[in-house]
């Protein structure tokens, strides 16, 4: 959940790229030998995903690009390029050879994921493919030159130029994943080098052919202002994934935070101390722990926190995040004069979105309504499932079900997982019969029969 | 215009091929002393706005009904000014009184001045003795319409034939044509007095344009209806002028979000011949909860009288509406209800509703930019939180470019704190405000608000 001050940017960089496999000179990249190997480290990759959108599952395709940072066949790409929806993954290598692969690891908040080539079949084959660092984006300087790689629009290899606009870029996007959250644990690099829909998942490199940042998103309909996950966070996120199994583990309180910017003297607080709790979502360990919007959060575990500027935002919810599931924080906390501490035991934070299915006999799509979906809507809790997609002419739609309904009962029986729906279709697809659906929709409550 | 002279066009032809109503023109001179134009004033922060709607005259007095929908709901009794009767085809017009409104039908009621009353003949004078006569199926019905303003609510005359009579659950008919304007009555081929025009229905069409071929648009008509409500369903409710301009008292049950069900789950639920309406939520100390209604307990019954069936499914959720807003508070009502399987019976006392949004105080404050408005009960219900200990106050309305508006108050921001203070009444935040809004030395003040369960700080700039 976010402040509903909180910037946010709707357009979203569709996935293309393509390699360049030539050897043709790229002069302004001065054909350092870095550059070359990068060109040939950077692959196509072709998604076949499902979708369960339309009260069916569908298959969908999707093509983007990713670097390959491993020998062993590791490439890094955009999370909303690969997901866990994918039930197929082709790489396309800059010698125009094509693999398989798999998803190990993907992180929506990051907007990042990654993928590992099937190396049997490399051998098997004998090819051959070459693998980049990742570089150093702290160093990065705005006006420093810099190169985007990438698909855009489906014109394959094409390299643009351009500058770092400004290497410490902040904004949170509710939906910016496919539906997920994303942008809360990292700040962007912004770029004036041409990144247009079909870029995403390319990497954003120096002349040197470091990659400094994977692009990924761009204002649609602006000029020129293209934003790139830095190196230093992929850095982080790949190391995670690689060491929890594909899923990064972050600790969850229920702050939202908010910048202090100009409102020191109002809070009467020195400059450059304490960060502003915007919002403290219903339900969460912070809200039960005591605290309230309007309070200022001078220190967590003792360390101070200095949250005045949007951009400073981040590294805080990482400080957050980073603590042990389970684990008791200690937040010093000031609320008009009064400065006090409140112990919160943090939670897995989850994303708002819920695991999805397709119940194709009644032409329904559900989401299972998550913990955070649950509070943001002020929901007793996070039982039901709510209608994403519904196919006309078949019963969800007859009925009179639609999108944004909350399932709640199945012929009186509670819908408390998805296992629980799949189980009482399964049941009409053995022996239709009229099927009793209880349904909330703004809190209001109805009842429907699907019927064969 | 043009359209519409085709229309009356169109309808002449058609009459001519009929045996001639009884001297239509004689019943049309009498009648039209029955119907007046109503204008009023609402006052808002930073504006008047004007209203007109068309009214009924239903007594001896005066008195006029105006159809539910001229009044915005919203609006306070204080806010609605300058009320106004224009005769038809009159531009003087003459002062008039607002009454308040009827809960049970939904009218408003009016009351032109001593000196209009004598020119007004109430529309009873042209209905029947005894019971109201229903029109039948293709019988010949006839009714007025009023031209705008500046044509001095010219009355104009619009025949039609009934085509169905449905209940909605009060018995209304649906004319083939238009036949009156809203609020209007509609007499037979005698003069009988037959009934109001409600609302007109929307109406389908296709549109074609240059950029678009055949787009499905919702037509409404709203200067003239083809529906009416019979006679029966208005007659015997004339006499329920408001005792106060609030329209106290009020029933109130306290079951939250009705939701009406198809045939098919009332079949599901083996409700033979009849309906049922889930109770969403039974709203917090409300009668409904002291006498033990549950959320997710299905309605069948009042006093033992089983919901119909009505079309569309909607409508039984009007229907007992109606049943609770005919009665006063501290009456006894008898609930059936199916829960769990299982039919209970609960006798609920009705009370009294809570202050309502319309009713709640306000005060605006031009520096600042916003009006505060008192939080009630509604608004605890809208937001999900405890009615029993309110706090803070509504942002009622928030002048464009002010202070407050750069800020990022929003109408219907919970503002929770000002200051860094909680906001605990509406006398102390009106205080504080006043407070605040005198100081011309003040830089800025800070809001702590709520929308939609999430809480921001905002800081506003004086100067």
């Amino acid at each position: 959940m976010k402040p509903f001050s909180a910037r946010s940017i709707s357009a979203l960089v569709l996935a293309f790229f393509l390699v360049n496999s030539l050897v043709s000179p790229v002069r302004a990249a001065g054909m350092s030998r870095g550059f070359n190997q990068l060109l040939e480290s950077v692959v196509k990759i072709d998604v076949r995903e499902i979708a369960f959108e339309a009260g069916a599952k569908r298959y969908t395709g999707g093509i983007g690009s990713g670097v390959i940072l491993s020998a062993d066949g590791l490439v890094l790409t955009n999370a909303h390029v690969a997901s866990p929806r994918a039930v197929e993954i082709n790489i396309t290598f800059s010698s125009l050879e094509r693999v398989g692969a798999k998803l190990v690891g993907w992180d929506h908040w990051t907007d990042l994921a990654l993928l590992r080539v099937d190396m049997a079949e490399v051998k098997r084959r004998g090819l051959k493919f070459a693998h980049a660092a990742l570089g150093d984006s702290e160093k990065l300087f705005p006006g420093q030159e810099v190169y985007a790689v990438g698909t855009p629009h489906g014109l394959t290899r094409t390299v643009t130029r351009g500058i770092i606009s400004n290497n410490n870029r902040y904004f949170e996007d509710t939906r910016g994943v496919n539906g997920y959250e994303t942008g809360a644990f990292n700040t962007w690099l912004q770029t004036d080098a041409a990144i247009n829909p079909g870029n995403s998942g390319g990497p954003l490199v120096t002349d040197d052919g470091k990659v400094v940042g994977i692009s990924s998103r761009t204002y649609l309909g602006a000029n020129n202002l293209g934003f790139a996950i830095p190196a230093s966070t992929a850095r982080r996120v790949v190391e995670g994934l690689l060491r929890e199994n594909g899923s990064i583990t972050r600790s969850y309180i229920g702050l939202v935070p908010g910048a202090l910017q100009d409102l020191e003297n109002f809070y009467s607080l020195a400059s450059n101390t304490g960060m502003l709790i915007n919002s403290v979502d219903p339900g969460s360990p912070a809200a039960r722990a005591g605290l309230r919007a309007g309070d200022i959060l001078l220190a967590l575990n003792g360390a101070k926190i200095d949250g005045r500027f949007p951009e400073q935002l981040p590294p805080i919810q990482n400080l957050i995040a980073n603590q042990p599931v389970g684990a008791s924080l200690k937040l010093s906390v000031k609320r008009n004069a009064d400065i006090r501490d409140y112990t919160v035991v943090t939670e897995k934070l989850e994303s708002r979105v819920g695991e999805e299915w397709a119940l194709e006999k009644w032409g329904l799509s559900v989401r299972k309504v998550s913990r955070a979906y649950a509070r943001e809507n002020q929901l007793d809790d996070a039982n039901g499932a709510v209608v994403i997609g519904v196919q006309p002419g078949f019963p969800a739609a007859v009925s009179g079900l639609s999108r944004g309904d909350i399932v709640m009962k199945i012929n009186e029986l509670a819908v408390d997982s998805l296992e629980a729906l799949k189980f009482a279709h399964a049941g009409y697809e053995a022996k239709p019969a009229p099927t009793l659906f209880e349904v909330q929709r703004n809190r209001r409550v109805s009842l429907y029969i699907l019927k064969p | 215009m043009k359209s519409r002279l085709i229309t009356f066009f169109g309808l002449m032809m058609a009459t001519l091929a009929l045996p001639a109503a009884t001297d239509l023109p004689k019943l049309w001179a009498d009648r039209t002393k029955s119907v007046v134009a109503v204008e009023y004033t609402t006052e808002t922060e930073t504006e008047r706005r004007p209203t007109i709607s068309m009214g009924t005259v239903i007594d001896a007095l005066g008195t006029i009904i105006i159809p539910s929908g001229a009044i915005d709901p919203r609006a306070a009794t204080w806010q609605l000014k300058d009320f106004k009767v224009f005769l038809p085809g009159d531009a003087t017009s003459a002062p008039a009184v607002y009454l308040g409104q009827d809960a049970f039908t939904g009218w408003h009621f009016v009351r032109a001045d001593e000196a209009t009353r004598a020119k007004l003949t109430p529309v009873t004078a042209f209905a029947m003795a005894g019971d109201a006569p229903v029109p039948a199926l293709a019988d010949f019905v006839w009714g007025i319409g009023l031209r705008n303003k500046d044509e001095d609510f010219a009355p104009y005359l619009m025949q039609s034939y009934v085509a169905l009579i449905q209940s909605l659950p009060q018995r209304t008919a649906i004319s083939q044509h238009e036949v009156a304007g809203p609020g209007l009555p509609v007499f037979n081929r005698d003069g009988v007095f037959v009934g109001i025009a409600s609302t007109s229905f929307g109406q389908s069409y296709l549109q074609f344009s240059r950029r678009s071929r055949g787009d499905p648009i919702l037509l409404v008509n709203v200067e003239e209806s083809s529906a009416f409500m019979l006679a029966g369903e208005i007659l015997p409710h004339l006499g329920r002028v408001p005792k106060h301009v609030s329209g106290r008292p009020l029933a109130w049950l306290g079951a939250y979000g009705l939701e009406p069900m198809d045939r098919d789950v009332a079949k599901f639920l083996k409700l033979e011949s009849q309906s049922g309406a889930v109770v969403s939520e039974v709203l917090e100390g409300s009668p409904a909860e002291k006498a033990g209604l549950k959320d997710r307990d299905i309605v069948l019954a009042l006093d033992g009288k089983p919901l119909p069936q009505l079309k569309p499914d909607r409508v039984v959720v009007t229907w007992i509406e109606r049943e609770i807003d005919r009665r006063a508070p501290g009456d006894a009502l008898e609930l059936s209800v199916l829960r769990g399987g299982a039919r209970v019976k609960l006798k609920v006392i009705l009370g009294e509703e809570p202050k309502l949004l319309r009713e709640a105080d306000r005060k605006y404050f031009d520096r600042l930019g916003f009006t505060a408005r008192e939080f009630v009960y509604g608004d605890a219900v809208d937001r999900r939180v405890k009615a029993a200990d309110p706090s803070g106050v509504v942002a009622h309305f928030v002048k464009q470019s002010s202070p407050a508006a750069i800020a990022g108050l929003r109408q219907e921001d919970w503002i929770k704190e000002i200051d860094g203070v909680e906001a605990k009444s509406f006398a102390a935040v009106t205080a504080k405000l006043e407070e605040i809004e005198k100081d011309a030395a003040r830089i800025e003040f800070v809001l702590l608000v709520s929308r939609g369960g999430e809480t921001a700080v905002l800081r506003a700039k004086l100067k």
